[in-house]
């Protein structure tokens, strides 16, 4: 008992973290953007190219991989979605190449069998009679700190406030004196940031390899429309719901069902009630 | 679409050539030919559900998937014979579709797509696990019957199919129910508003989109012999369907043809450059570019370039 919900525990606060990046970008355009797994797979190989393949220190993988998360988040934005401006179907689609495009990049750069990331912290703490590694408490304590300064940041300083502002209403913030171009771009940045951190501590927690970024996009898409667009509250809920599932679906039916339910709650939730449990009404 | 005489002289010439091939080119080529017969019926059918009507549709290998599995499974767990095994396969997808996918219809947008993708991989995890008896599991079902012998039939009996679905798409989209498809894609509130009912509509779309890609996917299963779940239900498959009808061109019945040779044919060509799933990086680029210069596809730039050369020589 105590073993799920302290694995529970940490396996939510890594899937917030991850759905959290998500979020940011769908609140802005709607728009369903699959490259957002390209974000999480690359910042766990290049966390895993500098940290285990250059020996560098892991602190220097990890703001490398994140840089790299943000500077794909502005590409994509600069080249791909500020072009197509107007067409949500031309940017899912055109994600969906992305991605792909991503994916056997890495695929060529490293190969395609799957690697193991060495922990972030070795070694393991009994917690209430739980075995928890150093490795998955630190992923979960940093994702709680990541989530938090994202919190505070979007509620607490303007830059924040003008991004929820263009999320609801991008003409409305416009005439307030928003420029919600420049927006949009910090937006994109902080997403691919999000995103390639999340997946640094995913790849630690499962194992790196190309293919890797589907079922995370899929269950953070979900977490962030089944918890209701734009609320972070929401966010952090149903990551726990999803999260605290999939344990108890490991440790009490079966390992391999771990997926099956999640994806039942998903297409279930979206078919009853497509605006999501915490979510405003969308038009 | 007005027809011209040289629309039919074109079919013409295109379908004799298809006829042809096995005269002229090797039995290597011939399979890669094949493979992309089956492509484009793929695209074909992705192009009657989600080219038309707008609504993205992530789940196709979710619907080729279910009729490649229900004609393996009927014909080497239960010895059906092929001729019953394929109608029962084609029903089958189009009743799983339908009872997977016809609540999905009442949402829109993003909405949509990501409920097809969800589907697509629910059926990923759950093919390996639940009777792998049945299915296999992870390994799959192998040593399926087959249909022909050797590569110049399987060769005719492809492009048979393959201009068989595109006609009837054909057909399909000149009916008032093809034109209605159009305008859910255009402006879905004014279709309602016009009296037509839109759920009616996108249903029949999905059924026709489902029983063409339930067929394609039971004969490509008993022309490959083997299936697995992941050759099926995977991202790869579903990026080369969407792929082969953009680049080829939406809404069409050639491009999503021209769209699938194109493709097998440049992915063939990087082979001995770049063996697996690299020659995807490159693909997927040319089709980025492709892509963000015409969004529909080859046809409209190569209607374009032919446009423009007319203008410049009168």
């Amino acid at each position: 008992m105590m073993q799920i919900i302290i694995q529970g525990m940490l396996l939510s606060g890594l899937y917030a973290l991850i759905a959290m990046g998500f979020m940011l970008i769908f609140s802005i355009g709607r728009t369903l953007n699959l490259a957002y797994g390209a974000y999480i797979m690359v910042g766990g190989y290049i966390y895993f190219w500098l940290s285990q393949q250059l020996g560098m220190p892991k602190i220097v993988g990890f703001g490398g991989a994140v840089a790299v998360g943000a500077l794909m988040g502005l590409l994509k934005h600069r080249l791909i979605v500020k072009p197509l401006k107007g067409d949500p179907v031309a940017v899912e689609i055109s994600t969906l190449i992305l991605a792909v495009i991503m994916q056997s990049a890495m695929v060529l750069a490293f190969g395609d069998a799957s690697k193991i990331l060495l922990p972030l912290i070795p070694g393991v703490v009994t917690v209430a009679g739980a075995q928890v590694t150093y490795n998955i408490l630190a992923a979960t304590i940093m994702s709680w700190v990541i989530i938090l300064a994202l919190y505070a940041f979007v509620r607490g300083t303007h830059t924040g406030r003008a991004m929820q502002a263009v999320s609801m209403d991008e003409k409305g913030a416009a005439i307030s004196g928003v420029d919600p171009d420049r927006i949009n771009m910090i937006t994109w940045a902080i997403s691919g940031g999000l995103g390639a951190a999340g997946g640094v501590f995913f790849a630690s927690y499962t194992q790196l390899s190309p293919s890797m970024w589907v079922a995370p996009v899929i269950i953070s898409v979900a977490i962030v429309i089944v918890g209701g667009i734009g609320s972070i509250i929401g966010t952090l809920i149903v990551a726990h719901i999803i999260g605290f599932l999939e344990i108890t679906v490991v440790a009490v039916l079966a390992p391999e069902l771990r997926g099956v339910f999640t994806m039942v709650l998903i297409i279930g939730v979206l078919i009853m009630r497509p605006q999501g449990l915490f979510g405003r009404e969308e038009h | 679409m007005n027809l011209r005489p040289h629309h039919f002289i074109l079919w013409g010439l295109f379908i004799a050539g298809m006829f042809l091939m096995p005269e002229l080119v090797g039995k290597g080529t011939l399979r890669t030919m094949i493979f992309a017969c089956y492509l484009a019926m793929f695209a074909i059918s992705w192009d009657i559900l989600s080219g038309r009507t707008g609504y993205i549709s992530f789940g196709h290998p979710f619907l080729i998937g279910i009729g490649a599995y229900t004609t393996g499974i009927l014909t080497r767990r239960y010895g059906f014979p092929v001729e019953a095994s394929i109608p029962i396969a084609v029903l089958v997808t189009m009743a799983g579709g339908l009872i997977v996918l016809l609540p999905a219809l009442r949402i829109k947008g993003s909405y949509f797509a990501l409920v097809t993708l969800a589907v697509m991989e629910l059926m990923y995890q759950l093919v390996p696990v639940v009777r792998p008896d049945l299915t296999g599991g992870t390994r799959g079902i192998s040593r399926l019957p087959a249909l022909t012998r050797g590569a110049e039939n399987g060769y005719y009996l492809a492009v048979g199919l393959m201009l068989a679905v595109a006609l009837m798409a054909w057909l399909l989209m000149r009916t008032r129910v093809g034109t209605a498809l159009w305008a859910i894609g255009m402006n879905e509130e004014s279709v309602r508003g016009s009296g037509l009912s839109t759920t009616r509509l996108k249903s029949f779309a999905f059924l026709v989109s489902a029983g063409v890609a339930g067929m394609a996917g039971a004969f490509y299963a008993h022309y490959l012999g083997t299936i697995t779940p992941r050759a099926f239900f995977d991202i790869n498959v579903l990026f080369q369907i969407i792929v082969a009808v953009l680049i080829g061109g939406a809404g069409t019945i050639v491009g999503p043809i021209i769209g699938a040779f194109f493709m097998v044919f440049l992915l063939e060509w990087l082979r001995p450059y770049l063996p697996g799933q690299e020659r995807f990086f490159v693909y997927g680029l040319i089709a980025l570019v492709i892509y963000m210069y015409q969004p529909r596809g080859i046809m409209a730039i190569v209607e374009g370039a032919w446009t423009r050369l007319r203008g410049a020589r009168s």
